[in-house]
């Protein structure tokens, strides 16, 4: 088939699936046809009237992404200030350059509470930000990560000995929420070993309590953080993250930067990797218990899990969107963004987005070619990225080792999350 | 075959060193080694190149016109 015939057929399979109208450009009819083929199908024309946070999306989650990705080019929602999400990767790696115009500075948060500190370097721009990153990466570069893999795969096994006899397991609780947060507080803070527990425990309420009670937990480890820096400056240097953080930058201001956004440093490190990678070790595994082919297929072909890791990254997406702010009037594909306005980077989107990826609705753990946003793009690149890979292809190494036979309990269905960030607050397996 | 590797764009995905290590190598940051560089492809690696062109999500490896 020529390349436009099967532009032509997937649209035309698209229109039959989704029941709207096919094609890139649309006529007015049509982008009305298609508003009102999502309000018929949830209730909220979720391109025009979007909210990050509506349960249906949560609900909906893949659904939706692909018909915005689709249909949308920029999403609008006029939740409190309002904001607009770009869906399309071409669009989302646009955006996510130009930091001039798109700037980190006024934080990630669409509709962010008043007085909240600005976490550094995530909710800066450079120089400052490329000050930081300069500092931060040689650490976080595949290299640096690399020698960790010994103390994550006897990590992993150490909680894989807790549950392994007693043929089923709460994937999440077990075994998901406590490997990353063990990954990062051992090798890369050295923190005490006598503090982990409660470190990884507060990150792991911090995510799943009732949302009123998180900001208590998280409140907690802030507190440590700060204290464990103040400690650590003080101590002879071991030559890890740690110090160099203590250490400060220096600003293009020529002052080094103030302890306060030391603190924000390591707190904005902690936060990143733990509950995203999380979520995207539940997903690899509800897959893997469900796909029996593809489970087998890795324990046979150990060798193919780096490459099934960065499909399972593609398609669950733990960073739904984040933000940026105008910093000058932009029109932006047929739309007016204002200064001062904020634009969601639609990564989870962008990573399912048939331009860039063949078939993205699928999950082929087979494939070579597997462009993704779940790293985000631009220089705010997620810094833990090598750190995650490594940890998702250690748990499934050793758990398909040791576990190669696995499914979903009968009965059950995890329970997921979703605002900015989407968590699996659950998922019982049996063995 | 040359392909340039635009360091205003590459942002450290180490993609393509983890697709076609044959053509691409990082430094010590995970950033791409000839970042800033136009690289000349060895006959016989065009399809390498291009896959690493294919799948840096920062479009930063861009192909040259001889």
């Amino acid at each position: 088939m020529s390349q436009q015939e099967v532009a032509a057929a997937k649209g035309s399979a698209e229109a039959a699936l989704t029941g709207a109208p096919a094609g890139a450009g649309q006529q007015p009819e049509q982008a009305q046809q298609a508003a009102h083929a999502d309000h018929a199908r949830w209730g909220r024309d979720m391109c025009n009237d979007f909210d990050i946070d509506d349960p249906r999306f949560n609900e909906h989650f893949f659904e939706m992404l692909d018909h915005m990705v689709r249909h949308c080019p920029v999403v609008r929602s006029n939740v409190g200030s309002g904001y607009w999400m770009v869906t399309r990767q071409a669009d989302v790696r646009r955006v996510g350059q130009d930091w001039q115009t798109f700037s980190s500075a006024k934080g990630y948060q669409p509709n962010r509470p008043e007085g909240l500190p600005y976490l550094y370097p995530e909710e800066s721009d450079p120089p400052v930000h490329t000050a930081w990153r300069r500092a931060l990466n040689p650490h976080m570069s595949p290299r640096a990560v690399a020698p960790y893999a010994e103390t994550i795969r006897n990590d992993v096994n150490t909680l894989i000995d807790r549950f392994i006899d007693r043929g089923e397991c709460e994937f999440v609780s077990d075994f998901g929420a406590k490997l990353p947060g063990w990954a990062f507080f051992k090798n890369v803070l050295g923190v005490p070993i006598d503090d982990l527990d409660m470190l990884v425990d507060s990150v792991e309420r911090g995510t799943f309590d009732p949302p009123p009670e998180r900001p208590g937990h998280f409140a907690r480890i802030f507190e440590y953080l700060g204290n464990y820096l103040a400690r650590r400056r003080d101590e002879p240097p071991r030559g890890d993250m740690v110090d160099t953080i203590a250490a400060g930058v220096e600003y293009p201001d020529g002052e080094m930067a103030p302890w306060d956004h030391r603190v924000s440093v390591l707190v904005d490190l902690t936060f990143g990797g733990i509950a995203t990678t999380t979520y995207v070790m539940a997903g690899a595994m509800q897959h893997l218990a469900t796909n029996h082919g593809d489970r087998d297929y890795l324990v046979d072909n150990p060798d193919m899990i780096p490459r099934a890791i960065e499909e399972f990254v593609r398609v669950f997406p733990p960073v739904v969107a984040l933000g940026r702010t105008c910093t000058r009037d932009v029109e932006f594909e047929g739309k007016e963004f204002k200064e001062g306005e904020m634009v969601l980077l639609g990564y989870s989107a962008a990573s399912r987005d048939p331009r860039v990826v063949e078939d993205p609705q699928t999950i082929d753990i087979t494939r070579e070619s597997v462009l993704h946003s779940a790293f985000g793009v631009g220089p705010h690149r997620c810094i833990g990225s090598n750190l995650a890979r490594l940890e998702l292809t250690v748990t499934l190494e050793e758990w398909l080792k040791r576990i190669p036979d696995f499914g979903m309990k009968p009965g059950t269905k995890p329970i997921t999350e979703t605002g900015i960030l989407r968590s699996m607050k659950d998922l019982y397996l049996v063995f | 075959m040359k392909v340039k590797i635009d360091e205003t764009r590459c942002s450290g995905h180490g993609r393509c060193y983890v697709l076609a290590p044959e053509v691409y190598q990082l430094d010590d940051n995970g950033y791409n080694a000839e970042a800033g560089s136009t690289i000349e492809i060895e006959p016989g690696l065009e399809k390498k190149a291009m896959v690493g062109v294919k799948n840096c999500p920062e479009a930063a490896i861009i192909p040259v016109e001889d």
